[in-house]
């Protein structure tokens, strides 16, 4: 067991190193430095999930909650990134052969920078819009069309992009620097704006099938998109759990330093009614994202609706936290780059990716009516 | 992940398995040979939970071109994915 515990306190550890007192500074620039996102993906530290036997760390899902929600209280953007590559090393594991995933699975543990691409101009949560094409032919695949708002995509050297193939649904490993690709970056994007969001062109981009074509056996384009979100919304509501965390933590600090009225702000009502709900939702949040990991852990089918319960939950909480943390805060908070305002913008963000929470509710109310008719 | 020697699984008790599951999830009998997903059944998320159910159930790893709608499309489908990842150790 204390093998296990030093596994995960080591990344944790390395996390709080990489980051530093940075965030802040990042976020004002739009980008991190360009051996920030090096440093992650060597050190393993954006798909730590990955099996030992790939050469990754190895963490269970509850083990990489916990390093999520440390990174999400420290940024945002970090922790995009490893939102970001954590799917792309479940998508390899989930979709590809297992000559793909002795190929992938170790580099993408150490040192490899990959982002997702899902969105497109045309489909957003309506996956069946999508128009990317992926045409397979002879020992090659041909995949074109343009992706959106892809995370991460500036410091990638590869993007796994999904799109229609034959009568389902494939996505193709490619290689950032590949012909037919163009990343265009975007400048300013409203929260996680360190993270790397860039538009993804991809203009008839031909690469050898066996080595970079995963799935497109007919799969259904939503089964092979719940299965990689599952992993997603994980990581997003323990990111969430990490806001939450940094919200509480700057909003006690504050109102107990700062006088008004001849006493600490936490001790008038109403300002201690936002640290009480602030603890509250730090709370609730972490326990529904520890019971969507231990399904997930557990090999529980139930892992599914779970996880979209703690992201939905998180990321609501979480926006409607650091609002009331900027309220608490006040004008010590209302700063570009300041930790609390930070918090405000990428919460925000959350309660829009990997499934809005208006998808998330219409998912949820089916697995109401599941279980309780 | 136990090694000792596991009980023969029979083509009948993965059926059965499979059948209570989705009986459940569904709260209907769904008899073997129904199309799981051309009968309006089920949700948008109980493919993966399908999924993950046979993974855990059997021990297997459901992957790569494995995964694929054509072995999941019914009962009896799934149990002849079931028996030919089981395999090598029936």
């Amino acid at each position: 067991m204390t093998a296990v515990a030093d596994r995960c306190a080591e990344a944790v550890a390395l996390v709080t190193e990489v980051i530093g007192e940075r965030a802040d500074e990042w976020d004002r620039a739009g980008r991190l430095p360009a051996a920030v996102p090096v440093a992650l993906a060597e050190h393993g530290l954006l798909c730590p999930d990955v099996p030992a036997e790939f050469g990754g760390r190895g963490l269970t899902s509850a083990e990489l909650g916990e390093l999520t929600a440390h990174a999400g209280s420290l940024c945002s953007s970090v922790r995009s990134l490893m939102t970001s590559q954590g799917m792309v090393a479940w998508a390899v594991r989930r979709l590809g052969d297992a000559g793909q995933q002795a190929a992938w699975l170790p580099r993408l543990a150490s040192g490899a920078r990959a982002a997702i691409a899902f969105s497109e101009p045309g489909a957003g949560s309506d996956l069946a819009a999508m128009t990317t094409t992926i045409a397979a032919g002879g020992d090659q695949v041909e995949i074109s069309g343009t992706k959106v708002w892809v995370t991460a995509a500036e410091y990638a050297d590869h993007i796994l992009a999904f799109g229609r193939c034959g009568a389902g649904g494939a996505a193709v490993l490619v290689p950032a620097d590949a012909p037919g690709v163009t990343i265009t970056r975007i400048d300013d994007p409203l929260g996680c704006r360190a993270a790397g969001h860039a538009t993804v062109r991809l203009d008839a981009v031909r690469l050898p099938a066996a080595a970079h074509l995963l799935g497109g056996a007919g799969m259904p384009m939503e089964w092979l998109v719940t299965s990689v979100l599952t992993h997603g919304r994980l990581s997003v509501g323990w990111g969430c759990v990490g806001i939450l965390r940094a919200c509480v933590a700057a909003a006690v600090r504050h109102a107990g330093a700062r006088q008004q009225f001849g006493r600490p702000l936490a001790d008038h009502q109403l300002v201690a009614r936002h640290l009480a709900e602030l603890h509250l939702a730090e709370q609730a949040a972490t326990r529904m994202c520890e019971y969507a990991s231990a399904c997930r852990d557990d090999g529980s089918p139930e892992q599914v609706a779970a996880a979209v319960a703690a992201k939905h939950f998180a990321a609501t909480r979480a926006a409607a936290g650091a609002a009331a943390a900027v309220q608490v805060l006040a004008s010590a908070a209302a700063l570009d780059g300041h930790v609390v305002a930070r918090a405000y913008r990428d919460a925000k963000l959350m309660e829009i990716i990997e499934g809005s929470s208006e998808i998330s509710q219409l998912l949820l109310a089916q697995d109401a009516q599941e279980r309780w008719k | 992940m136990s090694t000792s020697i596991e009980p023969k699984i029979t083509p009948e008790a993965i059926r059965a398995n499979v059948t209570d599951f989705v009986c459940r999830q569904t709260k209907s009998d769904v008899a073997a040979d129904v199309d799981l997903f051309g009968s309006g059944l089920v949700s948008s998320l109980f493919a993966l939970q399908l999924v993950v159910h046979v993974e855990t159930a059997f021990g297997v790893s459901v992957t790569g071109p494995e995964l694929k709608l054509d072995n999941f499309r019914t009962i009896d489908a799934i149990a002849e994915l079931v028996l030919r990842l089981r395999g090598g150790r029936r």
